[in-house]
Parts: C-alpha cells; sequence; structure tokens
C-alpha cells in the first residue's frame, strides 16, 4: 500500500467519494443506456423487454416530432437565455452601488426565483387566461383586443419563453451583482481617472473581469433549461397541437404516454450527449486555466 | 316446568338461526374485531366522486378492521404513477383506478375479476348490477379485470336561467321560428348559441381542446354524430375505418362551434370550463359534462348556476346522438399482497348502500339500480339525462397505444378547427399517422 513518494496508497482514501459518484452519478448513466437499447413497455410490468439494439436511436433520428421538439428546446435556450442575461448584467450594473432602499429592492428581485416552477407555471396560465386573465383585462383597459395567448403557437412559445425569463433572469443576476461586487473598485476608478467612460469600462474592464462568472451563469442556466419541464407541462401541456412539446415533455410522453421507456432512455442518452456538448464547449474552450490566465494578462 | 319452557325456546331459536343462515347460503357476518388489522393502498383519480367516498371510509374501517390509504391525483398521474408503481412482482397499490382506455394497457398486470376473493363482510360484486353500457370498460380481451365503478359518459348542459328568459326566448322565436330550448340537434346547438353570442349575451359553447384523451373524445362524438366511426376491431384486428367525407363534414361543424366559443377555446381544459359555465355569466350557454364533475357545478359555494342546469342527452348530429364514455374500472394488481382486502373494498364501495350514498352527494355510481331510481329523478336531474345518454352511448378505442393516437388526432385536430389547416388535410393526416402506428405495432 505504499505510493510512489513512499507514502500510502490514495486508493483507499478515495474509494468511499468513488463509489458514491459511481452509484449516483455513473451507474444511472450506464442504466439509462443499456434501457435504452431495449423495447420495453412500461405498462407490461417489469419483465418484459427486449433487446433491440440501436433501434431506439434509429426510429428517433426518423421521428419528425423529435426534431421538432428538440428544435424547440434549443430555441428556447438561444432565445431565453440570452435575454436573461442582458436583463441580469443591467440590472446588476445598475444596483451595484449603495443607495436608500438598495438592499430591499436586491432582495425583491430576487423573489420570483423562489416560486415553485409548477407554481409560476400555474399563475403564468391564468394570467395569460384571455377572458378572467390579468393581462388581457389589463389590455383591454387600454383598448386592446383580447389575445388568446396560449392557444395560438406562436404567442404560447413565446409565453413559455417570457415565463422562463420573468422566473430566472433574477438568478443571473444573483451570480453576476456577486461577481461584479468582487471587482476592485480601484481598478474602476482609476479607469474613470483616466478619462475612461462607460460603455469603455464595461467593455475593457467590467466585462472581462466577469467572464468567468458570465459563463458560470450561462453554464447553469443551459443546463437548466435543457431540463424545463414541469412550467410548460402546467401551462400548455405542450399544446396548442405540438407548438410548445419541448425534448423533455416529449421525453416525458414516450416514457408515460407512450409507456415507451427504452425511446424516453435513448431521448435522456441524447440530451445527455447535448448538454456534455455544451458543457465541454464552454467549459474546457472558455474556463480553463490558461484562457483565464491569459484574460489576466490582457487586462 | 318454566326452565324446560326456556329450553325449549333457546333450541327453537338456536335451530331458527342455523336454518336461517343455512337458507341464505352466507357464513353469519364476521366481527370486526374478530378479522385481522389490515391496511390498504389505493390509487385513484380526483374528482368529487372519490372523495365523496373518502368521508364513508371510517364505515368500511369499522366493519372490516381494514384501513385504506387514498392517494388521489390528477388522471394522467395516476397513467403515470400506476405505469411506475405497479409491476407483476411488485406493487405500491393494492387497488388502482384505471381510466377505461388504458385498461388494455394494463391489462396483463391486473388480476381477472374471477380470481378475485370471495367477500367475508361484503358479497362480491354482481357483475350484472353496473350499467350494461359501463360494463365492457372493466373488460380486455373478453376477460373482467376491474369493476365499473362511475357512470361517465356525455350529459349535456344548458343554462336554464339563459333558455328561460322570456326576452331571449321571445327574440330567438322571432328570429329562428323556433322556441329556445335544451338543444336537441347540432343545428340548434348552432342557432342558439350564435343567438346569445352575437348578442353578448354569452359564448355559445363550451369546447374540449385540452388533454389529448379529452380532445379524442370530442373527435369521436363529432365522428360518431355525422355516422362514422374512428377505429374498429374487426378481422381480428385494430383498422382505421374513419369515412373522410363525414370525418371532414364533424371537424367543420365544430370549427363553427368555436366561432362562437370563448376566447381561448383553443387550450380549454376542465378548469376554464368550469370557469366559464359556472362562475361567469357571460361565460358558456351550452356544452358536455363529464357526470363525475357535476358535483362541482351543483356545489351553490363554488357555482353561480347551481340548480339553474338543465340536463340532457347530447344533441343529434345529422345521423343521430352520441354520448361517449369516459368511466373509470377500479382493479387489483397481481402483486398486490393485500388481494382479500382489496376486494373486500372494491365490493363495499360497489355495494348498492354505498351507491346510493354516492348519489346523494350528487356523484355518479355505475350501478343500474341507483342511476335509474326514480326517488332521484326529480332531485338529481342529472340521472334521467344520464339514462337517455346510456342508450346512445360510444365508446373511444381501446388498445394499448392509444397514447399515440390520441396525440395524433390532437395534433390535427386542434389544426383542423381553428384554421391552421384545411380540416381536410388534417383528417387525411389523422388517418395516415393513425395506420403508421397501428401497422407498426403489429395491428
Amino acid at each position: 500500500m505504499k505510493g510512489a513518494g513512499g507514502h500510502g496508497s490514495p486508493v483507499p482514501f478515495l474509494l468511499p467519494a468513488l463509489l458514491i459518484v459511481f452509484a449516483v452519478l455513473i451507474f444511472p448513466i450506464i442504466f439509462s443506456f443499456v434501457v435504452s437499447l431495449f423495447d420495453w413497455p412500461l405498462s407490461a410490468g417489469g419483465g418484459s423487454r427486449r433487446f433491440i439494439g440501436a433501434s431506439n436511436y434509429v426510429d428517433l433520428v426518423k421521428d419528425k416530432e423529435f426534431w421538432n421538439s428538440l428544435k424547440l428546446q434549443l430555441g428556447f435556450i438561444f432565445i431565453a437565455i440570452p435575454l436573461e442575461l442582458v436583463l441580469g448584467l443591467a440590472a446588476a450594473l445598475l444596483l451595484n452601488r449603495e443607495f436608500q432602499g438598495g438592499r430591499v429592492i436586491r432582495a425583491l428581485i430576487l423573489l420570483p426565483v423562489f416560486f415553485l416552477p409548477v407554481v409560476s407555471g400555474m399563475t403564468w396560465r391564468f394570467m395569460l387566461q384571455p377572458r378572467y386573465g390579468a393581462l388581457n383585462n389589463f389590455l383591454l383597459a387600454l383598448g386592446a383586443p383580447e389575445i388568446t395567448w396560449l392557444g395560438d403557437p406562436t404567442f404560447a412559445y413565446a409565453a413559455i419563453i417570457i415565463q422562463d425569463i420573468w422566473r430566472m433572469w433574477p438568478f443571473v443576476f444573483m451570480l453576476l451583482y456577486a461577481g461584479l461586487a468582487g471587482i476592485s473598485t480601484d481598478i474602476l476608478e482609476a479607469a474613470e481617472i483616466d478619462g475612461a467612460h462607460f460603455s469603455k469600462r464595461l467593455f475593457s474592464i467590467i466585462l472581462p473581469l466577469l467572464y468567468p462568472t458570465i459563463l458560470t451563469a450561462l453554464l447553469l442556466r443551459i443546463i437548466d433549461a435543457l431540463r424545463i419541464f414541469s412550467e410548460v407541462y402546467v401551462m400548455t401541456e405542450g399544446g396548442p397541437g405540438m407548438a410548445t412539446t419541448l425534448f423533455s415533455l416529449y421525453t416525458h410522453r414516450q416514457a408515460f404516454g407512450y409507456m415507451k421507456v427504452g425511446m424516453a432512455s435513448a431521448m435522456a442518452i441524447f440530451l445527455l450527449v447535448i448538454s456534455i456538448v455544451f458543457a465541454v464547449t464552454l467549459v474546457r474552450k472558455n474556463m480553463s486555466l490558461e484562457k483565464l490566465e491569459e484574460r489576466g494578462g490582457d487586462r | 316446568m318454566m326452565k324446560s319452557k326456556v329450553m325449549l325456546f333457546v333450541i327453537v331459536l338456536l335451530a331458527v338461526s342455523a336454518m336461517a343462515a343455512f337458507a341464505n347460503g352466507e357464513k353469519a357476518p364476521a366481527t370486526a374485531a374478530a378479522m385481522p388489522q389490515r391496511t390498504i393502498n389505493v390509487l385513484l383519480w380526483d374528482d368529487p366522486y372519490p372523495k365523496a367516498l373518502m368521508a364513508m371510509l371510517p364505515e368500511f374501517t369499522a366493519a372490516t378492521n381494514i384501513t385504506v390509504n387514498i392517494e388521489m391525483l390528477q388522471p394522467p398521474q395516476v397513467l403515470t404513477k400506476t405505469a411506475i408503481s405497479v409491476t407483476n412482482t411488485t406493487t405500491d397499490y393494492d387497488v388502482v383506478g384505471i381510466d377505461e382506455g388504458n385498461v388494455p394497457v394494463f391489462a396483463s398486470l391486473l388480476l381477472p375479476f374471477d380470481s378475485w376473493y370471495k367477500g367475508t363482510v361484503y358479497p362480491k360484486t354482481d357483475p350484472k348490477s353496473v350499467t350494461p353500457k359501463m360494463y365492457s370498460i372493466g373488460t380486455w380481451n373478453g376477460v373482467q379485470l376491474g369493476v365499473p365503478i362511475n357512470g361517465n359518459l356525455y350529459v349535456w348542459m344548458t343554462r336554464k336561467d339563459l333558455i328561460e328568459n322570456p326576452t331571449y326566448m321571445s327574440q330567438f322565436k322571432a328570429k329562428y321560428g323556433y322556441a329556445l330550448g335544451v338543444p336537441k340537434t347540432f343545428k340548434e346547438l348552432l342557432e342558439m348559441g350564435t343567438f346569445f353570442n352575437e348578442n353578448g349575451i354569452a359564448a355559445g359553447f363550451g369546447p374540449f381542446n385540452g388533454g389529448p384523451a379529452g380532445v379524442l373524445s370530442e373527435a369521436v362524438f363529432m365522428w360518431e354524430s355525422y355516422g362514422t366511426k374512428f377505429i374498429d376491431f374487426t378481422g381480428g384486428t385494430f383498422k382505421v375505418v374513419l369515412d373522410e367525407d363525414k370525418a371532414v363534414e364533424g371537424m367543420e361543424f365544430y370549427k363553427k362551434l368555436m366561432t362562437i366559443s370563448p376566447k381561448g377555446a383553443e387550450t380549454m381544459a376542465h378548469v376554464e370550463r368550469q370557469a366559464a359555465f359556472a362562475a361567469d355569466p357571460k361565460g358558456v350557454f351550452s356544452m358536455f359534462i363529464w357526470p363525475a364533475q357535476i358535483a362541482a357545478y351543483e356545489d351553490p359555494t363554488k357555482s353561480l348556476v347551481a340548480g339553474k342546469i338543465a340536463y340532457s342527452a347530447p344533441p343529434a348530429g345529422p345521423r343521430g346522438q352520441a354520448a361517449v364514455t369516459g368511466a373509470w374500472a377500479i382493479a387489483i394488481p397481481k402483486a398486490s399482497k393485500n388481494q382479500e382486502a382489496a376486494a373486500e373494498f372494491i365490493y363495499w364501495w360497489s355495494s348498492k348502500a354505498i351507491a346510493d350514498k354516492l348519489v346523494q352527494a350528487n356523484t355518479i355510481p355505475a350501478r343500474t339500480e341507483t342511476l335509474t331510481n326514480p326517488a332521484y329523478a326529480s332531485s338529481k336531474p342529472w340521472l334521467p339525462a344520464l339514462a337517455d345518454s346510456m342508450k346512445v352511448a360510444a365508446s373511444r378505442p381501446r388498445f394499448k397505444e392509444i397514447g399515440q393516437v390520441q396525440d395524433v388526432v390532437k395534433k390535427y385536430w386542434i389544426m383542423g378547427i381553428t384554421g391552421a389547416m384545411p380540416t381536410r388535410d388534417a383528417v387525411r393526416a389523422i388517418v395516415k399517422e393513425t395506420n403508421d402506428i397501428l401497422q407498426k405495432a403489429g395491428y
């Protein structure tokens, strides 16, 4: 049990942690992958499953609803998250100073984050109800026509995105505000004395220094947005038609609507691959120590 | 002398009691105290019917020493939870409620009714006690797997405060030439609905465009009323038998109804329908109701129209009436370790005494004698309407892949009735994609 340096081997010390990681992280992924190779109708109980190799993956590729759900999911991510970042950054910049009532405002901004997704979805569903919903009543008072927000495919898709932005931009704000608070005021004051106006300070000092925080926020939001389910489920159930059937909703439908656990597992593996692609792109290429040191050097 | 008379009396009493028990062919009822303490877990759908039952559970526990843990979920979640929790070898529930469409899906996991224990306290449910139109929902491939427990099928609701309003009556008669009332035909439904809608009195119709199962119900309602079936079991297999022209006509008529429906009709589910009909004076004039939900509409604390609803069978289309069934069966998983107690609970629930109490709570048991009891006709006006609907009952197709078919129908039905796609194209897409599903499933 001696290591190369004459010390004891680290394996016994690492083993419990490795076992836990394997049990809670690796095993479910392996299990999902194995299940994805089977035709396993959930309704037939545990015993009735048949090995079919990659057939579930082949069927998925041929399924136009699968591609539709993937398109909707990626669209959701690429529309909602940049807007959340912009809003969160703007609010963080605005509130990164001391003023009367500042603490209260910062605390109030965070409230939507604490909404349960299912409650948020239900609240928005009722708010957008055409006849007795708050939004239409407000618009009607202004003379606008009644709009069937969740009955129109485009409006419904926009509504689930707006709901997500409303609920999650404060989360981005929270991270970026913490990042901003960590930037030394000396640097900013020195730049100001040197005559750098706000946009110069923003693009040359603040954003580069916030870069790791922005990437962290981006990564966390993408991972979260890939899993979005309950709020959309209660708001639209994927409708009208399939207009808001995001990837996660379609996976759920495969598993519990069609009882095809193998197919749902194949979709889960597909989602995992997408998540890894996002994570690798963001973390490996932008958050490596070399990159961060490079950026530090630039400054 | 006195002693021998007492002895004689006791002997005669014992003999009479023994003969009476023998004549009945039943054991003397066991007392609860003599029975072992047992607990069963029950998974049911969430609506006023199981809720009314819950209030009666202490009576069952007192009689049987069986404690019942009831878990109620929204119907889609009942399906999900059953799929996860019930397998061939294990089950979290001893009794499960199964929507009629899903009986084939779980058939292999359920204990056939013939194998259920004979009741100790309550006699085994007589299948003949169940309304005939409802009996088949608990069966699959000719085997009875569950006891149909609610008489749930389309009943029509019309607001009496609107059709009995003298001003509206005279205005309608002047315009259309016949009396305002409960719509008996699709033509009347459209004209009366249009009258109320155009005059800003109320929306003319309350569609259901929520979950896929409900949308399929509306499609089947229209298609059957226009004289075509959707899927039939013929020649030992399932086939799409939808007549394209009739299906298009049905969809076109529903599209017209959508124009006199409230805003947001494209996504109207039960919550919105109830809010529109029962809580908004300008809400909805006439629409179908699942009788299982009537209790909420007739609750004066929740509904503005309690006691003001006219019930009838659905209006007739060009080829007649159709009332779609949507009942639940209760069943025992094969893997249950408490099959005897589970059966006892179901026998109690489906008994006449409980059915009578459930009717009093404005809910709809499946027992024929309760539904047709004339004593309830005046105080529960939906019961005669229910009996009329039973005569024209129509079922949705049932097979394992129904979930996929429902999604296809929902997608193209909504597109057709909202004008997002020509109705003929929508019907063709439904036929094509349903055929693909059936073919892939090996039918």
